[in-house]
C-alpha cells in the first residue's frame, strides 16, 4: 500500500553554520526529491551543497552496520559485527586504556560535524567525562586567530549582520568570499542588493573569488600571510594625512600611542610606510594610500575581513590590525560600520534557549594547570588549560606524548563529527600517528579516509532520520524532524551514547527522549513548541544587530569586557605572556615559509587551501551531484603554469617535504602569479607510495600553531610540476 | 502564451544551486544530461580580469530548430504555453540520431551516458507552473537570479534586453530569455 507524498521543511546541519532550509518531499518512508524554503522572505534558501542531500543519504557508501577493521589501518577493509560487539568492545578498550594509562590517554576528536542541539558533539563529551575524563582539544581550525584578538582587543568576539549592509557607503571584503562560504544564510544576495544600491565594494585577496567576481568595483590581489602590513601601512597613511578619527580613539581604545609609534618607525626606526609594505604585500604603494583614504573618509565603511588570512603564521596580527583600522576610522559600533570582524547572518534570537544537555566536567581538565599564553576567557576555561592538545598539534603529542613535552602519553582516540585525519594539518603525520594507537574508534556516516583508520565503526544516521533543532548563524531556529527512519543500522548519537554509557557502568547519563530534550531546549526561544514542530522555522523579525552598539553609546555604562573597559589596542595582557611572537600591538611579522623563507628557494609556491563551493570542509565530497560541477583542481597562474609547461586540465605534482599531491590544474589568470590554491576537504586518497590523488590540502599543510593558537595551514610553500 | 525566462547576469556567483537543484527535482543522474548548465568566462590577464557565468537551460524559442530537425516528431511545442516538450518513446535515441542537438545552437538537447540514450531537457518545470509556483531553478536561486514566467510580464517587470556575455540571441529562433546582462569593466585601480 503506497502513501501520499508528503512534506517536511527541515533546517540543514552541516559545519558551514548556515541552518538553511529544505523541504523534503517524502513518499513511502523515502526521500524523493526536495525544494527549499518557500516561505516568507527572508527564504533561507539552501546552496547547491544540501540540494544535493538526498544522494548523501541514499550513497551506496554510507555505512549501515558496525563494523570492525580486519585489514591494516587505512587499509579499508572490515567486517559487519553487532551493535553489542561494536560498544562492549569501545567500552573495553576505555576502561583498559584509562586502567593502564589514565584517563588523559584517551583523547576525544571532534569539532561541527553536526550542529544540532541535541546530537551534536557534547553527548560523546559527557559520556566520557563522567566515565573518568578525556583530553580534549583546543584551537578550532576556522578561527582560533580570530578569537584570541577578539578577546584581546574586544573582550568577546562579534560579527556583522549582513541585513546592514546596505547602509554602508563603502565595504572592504578583506579575503571574504560569502558566495562559497555559507557562514549565514543570504551574505552574498544581500552584498547584491547592496551593490546594486550603490555600495562601493573593493576586495582584497590573493583570487578573484566567486564573490569578487559578482560584486568587486576593484580587486586588490595580495601575497598570502602579508595582510597586517598592508593594514598597518593603511594606519600609516591615516596618521600621517592625518585622516583617522582621532575623537573616537580617544574616548573609545587604549595603547593607540604605542601603536602609533610602531606605525611611524620611532619605536625601531622602519616607518611602516606604503612602499614599505608594497615590498612585502605586492600590492602597489598607490592602491594602499587610495584604499586608506577611502576607508577612513568614506562613511560609515565596513571593513569585513575572512578568518583565512588569520590561518596564517601570526594570524593573530591580522585580526588586530583590522580592528585597529576599524577603531582608527571611527566604525565600530555604528549601522553601515563595522568592528572589523567577520561578516555573516548575524542577529541575535531575543529569547535564550533552554538546558541543554551538560557535559559533567572533565576530570582530566579539572586536574590541569593553565597555559602562561592563554588570555582568560568568559565562555570557557577549556581553551587555556595545559592539559588541552590544539588541534594542530595533535599528531605530534601521539607520536611523542609525555617525552615530547605533552601531558600525558596518548593510546587510544574516540573520533566523531569528524574527518580529523583529512582536516587537520599534515596528514602523512597523521597516517603515522593513527598507526602507533592502540586502538581507534569513529562515530561515522561514510568510509572516510579518518573512519578507514577506525579499530570500530560506529554508523550515524543523518539529520533527516532522528529529531533535533538547529540554530546556525542567523536570528532563526529550524526543526529537524526525523523524516524517515534511521538507514540500516545506523543510530543517532543520542542513542549511541546512551548505550555507551549503559556499558560503561554510568548512571544518569540522560533522562530524557531527544524529543524531551528539545521542548526542553527550544520552549523558552519558540514560546509553542509545537507550533514551532508544525511550521519548521522560527524566523526573527528584529532589525540588524550592529556590534558593539552599546558599548559605543554609552561607554560608562556599558564598558567592554576588557581590563581597561576599553578597546585594547595595546593589551596589557598579553603583554605579561612576555612572547615577542604574541606582541601587545598588532605588528608585521613574516611568517614562517613566506615567500622570502630560504625554503621559497626550493618550493616557490605559496599555496592557499580556500574553502570550496561544493563541500563544507569534508562534508560532500563524495556527491556525484556535486563533485560533476566542482572538480577538485588547484588554481594556478598562467604565468607559473607557463613557466613549468603546464596547460589548463593537466594533471600536476604538488609537493614539499611533508607530502605529495596528484590533481588537475586550473590555469586561470584569477590567482596571482607566486601562489597556488587547492581548495581545503578533498578527501585523501594514496597510492601504495603514500602519494594522494584526492587532492586533499593537508598533505602539504604545517603542523605548528600560532602563538596565540591560529592555525597556519595558509603559510605553506609547495613545488608544483607537471605529473 | 510563451513562457520563458530571466537571467540576472550581474547577480550569477555561479554557485550551481541551479543546476543540482533541477538534477534532483526531474531525478536526472550525475552524468552527461543536465537541463541546466552553468559557464564560466573569464577574460583578461592578471590583474586585469573580468568574469561572469551565464546559467542557461533549454530557451524554448518561438521557432524551435530542434522540433523542425527532429525526423521522428519526437519534439513539439506546447499551445498553450510555448513550452517546448520531448516525448521519449518517439525519440530515436543518440545513437542513430542527435540532429535537434546539431540544430540548436545552445545546446539544450541532452542525453544521457546509457545506451541510445533518449533526449531530454528542461520542460520549464510545467508541472510546478501548473501548481502555480515557480520552475526548481528559479525557486532555488540563492541570488534570486533568475525568474520565469509568460514571456510579456518578464518584459514589462525586467525590460526587454536579449543580449548577455556568451550569449548570442538568434533572431530566427526568438529564443524566450530576457537578460540583465554583465557590463565589462576593469577591476584595477578602483575606477567604478
Amino acid at each position: 500500500m503506497t502513501t501520499a507524498e508528503k512534506t517536511y521543511y527541515v533546517g540543514t546541519d552541516m559545519n558551514c553554520g548556515g541552518a538553511c532550509l529544505l523541504k523534503v518531499h517524502v513518499k513511502d518512508g523515502v526521500i524523493t526529491r526536495l525544494e527549499t524554503d518557500d516561505g516568507d522572505e527572508p527564504q533561507l534558501r539552501n546552496c547547491l551543497r544540501c540540494r544535493a542531500y538526498r544522494q548523501r543519504v541514499y550513497h551506496p557508501d554510507r555505512i549501515l552496520h558496525p563494523l570492525k577493521r580486519v585489514g591494516e589501518r587505512g587499509e579499508g577493509k572490515f567486517k559487519r559485527i553487532s551493535w553489542d560487539e561494536a560498544l562492549d568492545t569501545v567500552a573495553s578498550q576505555y576502561k583498559r586504556v584509562k586502567e593502564t594509562y589514565g584517563p588523559a590517554a584517551m583523547i576525544y576528536l571532534t569539532t561541527g560535524g553536526d550542529i544540532g542541539q541535541v546530537h551534536n558533539t557534547r553527548t560523546a563529551v559527557r559520556v566520557f567525562c563522567l566515565a573518568g575524563g578525556c583530553t580534549l582539544m583546543w584551537g578550532v581550525a576556522s578561527n582560533e586567530g580570530w578569537m584570541f584578538a577578539c578577546q584581546a582587543t574586544y573582550g568577546y568576539p562579534v560579527g556583522n549582520d549582513h541585513r546592514d549592509l546596505p547602509n554602508s557607503k563603502l565595504v572592504i571584503l578583506w579575503a571574504m568570499n560569502p558566495a562559497v562560504i555559507i557562514d549565514g544564510c543570504g551574505t552574498a544576495y544581500h552584498l547584491a542588493l547592496a551593490h546594486e544600491k550603490g555600495t562601493k565594494f573593493i576586495v582584497v585577496d590573493p583570487r578573484l573569488t566567486d564573490t569578487a567576481a559578482m560584486v568587486a568595483d576593484q580587486w586588490i590581489p595580495i601575497r598570502p600571510g602579508t595582510d597586517s602590513a598592508a593594514m598597518i601601512a593603511m594606519a600609516y597613511v591615516m596618521i600621517t594625512e592625518g585622516i583617522y578619527d582621532k575623537a573616537f580613539i580617544d574616548k573609545y581604545t587604549v595603547g593607540f600611542d604605542k601603536f602609533k609609534e610602531y606605525v611611524l618607525g620611532k619605536e625601531d626606526g622602519v616607518p611602516k610606510t606604503p612602499k614599505w609594505a608594497e615590498a612585502i604585500t605586492g600590492v602597489p604603494a598607490k592602491d594602499l594610500i587610495q584604499l586608506a583614504r577611502e576607508y577612513a573618509t568614506i562613511k560609515p565603511a565596513a571593513l569585513l575581513p575572512s578568518k583565512g588570512p588569520g590561518r596564517t603564521a601570526f594570524g593573530e596580527q591580522f585580526h588586530r590590525a583590522a580592528f585597529t583600522l576599524a577603531a582608527m576610522t571611527g566604525n565600530i559600533g555604528k549601522s553601515g560600520g563595522s568592528a572589523g570582524s567577520e561578516i555573516t547572518q548575524r542577529g541575535e534570537i531575543p529569547f535564550a534557549m533552554g538546558p541543554a544537555m551538560k557535559t559533567g566536567g572533565n576530570p582530566v581538565d579539572a586536574g590541569s594547570p593553565m597555559r602562561k599564553d592563554a588570555l582568560p576567557t568568559p565562555i570557557s576555561k577549556g581553551p587555556g588549560l595545559v592539559a588541552r592538545l590544539h588541534n594542530s598539534e595533535i599528531w605530534d603529542a601521539i607520536l611523542k606524548g609525555k617525552a615530547g613535552g605533552y601531558y600525558s602519553d596518548y593510546k587510544m582516540v574516540y573520533i566523531a563529527n569528524c574527518n580529523y585525519l583529512n582536516q587537520y594539518p599534515n596528514v602523512n603525520k597523521a597516517v603515522e600517528a593513527m598507526k602507533s594507537l592502540e586502538f581507534i574508534a569513529a562515530q561515522e556516516q561514510f568510509m572516510t579516509p579518518t573512519a578507514k583508520f577506525a579499530d570500530i565503526i560506529l554508523p550515524t544516521c543523518t539529520f533527516l532520520e532522528r529529531n533535533d533543532a538547529v540554530w546556525g548563524a542567523g536570528p532563526h531556529v529550524a526543526y529537524q524532524p526525523k523524516v524517515i527512519e534511521p538507514l540500516g543500522e545506523s543510530r543517532s548519537h543520542l542513542s549511541i551514547c546512551d548505550d555507551l554509557a549503559a556499558r560503561l557502568g554510568i548512571s544518569g547519563y540522560n533522562d530524557k527522549t531527544d524529543e524531551q530534550w528539545l521542548e526542553q531546549i527550544m520552549t523558552p526561544c519558540v514560546g509553542d513548541f509545537e507550533k514551532f514542530k508544525e511550521t519548521g522555522v522560527k524566523k526573527y523579525y528584529n532589525p540588524p544587530s550592529i556590534p558593539f552598539k552599546k558599548e559605543i553609546a554609552d561607554i560608562e555604562n556599558s564598558p567592554f569586557p576588557t581590563p581597561s573597559g576599553k578597546i585594547e589596542i595595546f593589551s596589557q595582557q598579553i603583554a605579561d605572556m612576555n612572547n615577542p611572537l604574541i606582541p601587545p600591538i598588532p605588528r608585521y611579522i613574516e611568517t614562517f615559509e613566506s615567500c622570502n623563507d630560504p625554503l621559497a628557494r626550493k618550493y616557490p609556491i605559496q599555496m592557499t587551501s580556500t574553502h570550496p563551493k561544493r563541500r563544507s570542509h569534508s562534508q560532500f565530497d563524495n556527491i556525484p551531484w556535486l563533485r560533476e560541477v566542482d572538480p577538485q583542481v588547484i588554481w594556478l597562474n598562467g604565468k607559473d603554469a607557463k613557466a613549468r609547461g603546464i596547460k589548463d586540465g593537466d594533471l600536476v605534482r604538488v609537493f614539499n617535504d611533508r607530502g605529495k599531491v596528484i590533481i588537475q590544474a586550473k590555469v586561470t589568470e584569477r590567482i596571482m602569479p607566486g601562489v597556488a590554491d587547492l581548495p581545503e576537504g578533498a578527501w585523501y586518497d594514496p597510492d601504495k607510495k603514500g602519494v594522494d590523488h584526492g587532492g586533499c590540502a593537508n598533505v602539504l599543510t604545517i603542523d605548528r600553531r600560532s602563538p596565540g593558537g591560529a592555525f597556519t595551514s595558509n603559510s605553506c610553500l609547495v613545488q608544483v610540476e607537471k605529473a | 502564451m510563451q513562457i520563458g525566462f530571466y537571467f540576472d547576469q550581474t547577480r550569477c556567483t555561479g554557485c550551481y544551486t541551479c543546476v543540482v537543484a533541477c538534477k534532483d527535482w526531474h531525478n536526472v543522474p550525475a552524468g552527461p544530461a543536465s537541463w541546466r548548465r552553468v559557464k564560466t568566462i573569464e577574460e583578461g590577464k592578471f590583474p586585469d580580469v573580468f568574469v561572469a557565468w551565464l546559467a542557461t537551460s533549454c530557451y524554448h524559442c518561438a521557432n524551435p530548430a530542434c522540433v523542425a530537425a527532429c525526423p521522428a516528431g519526437a519534439i513539439t511545442k506546447r499551445k498553450e504555453d510555448g513550452i517546448v516538450v520531448v516525448d521519449q518513446a518517439r525519440c530515436l535515441g543518440k545513437d542513430k540520431c542527435d540532429l535537434c542537438l546539431q540544430s540548436c545552437p545552445y545546446g539544450a538537447p541532452q542525453f544521457g551516458a546509457e545506451k541510445n540514450a533518449k533526449m531530454q531537457m528542461c520542460n520549464l518545470c510545467f508541472d510546478r507552473l501548473e501548481e502555480g509556483k515557480k520552475p526548481i531553478c528559479v525557486a532555488g536561486c540563492p541570488m534570486r537570479a533568475l525568474d520565469a514566467g509568460p514571456i510579456d510580464e518578464l518584459r514589462a517587470q525586467y525590460g526587454d534586453k536579449t543580449e548577455a556575455v556568451a550569449f548570442d540571441y538568434s533572431a530566427d529562433l526568438k529564443p524566450s530569455v530576457i537578460f540583465k546582462p554583465k557590463r565589462k569593466r576593469s577591476l584595477v585601480g578602483g575606477r567604478k
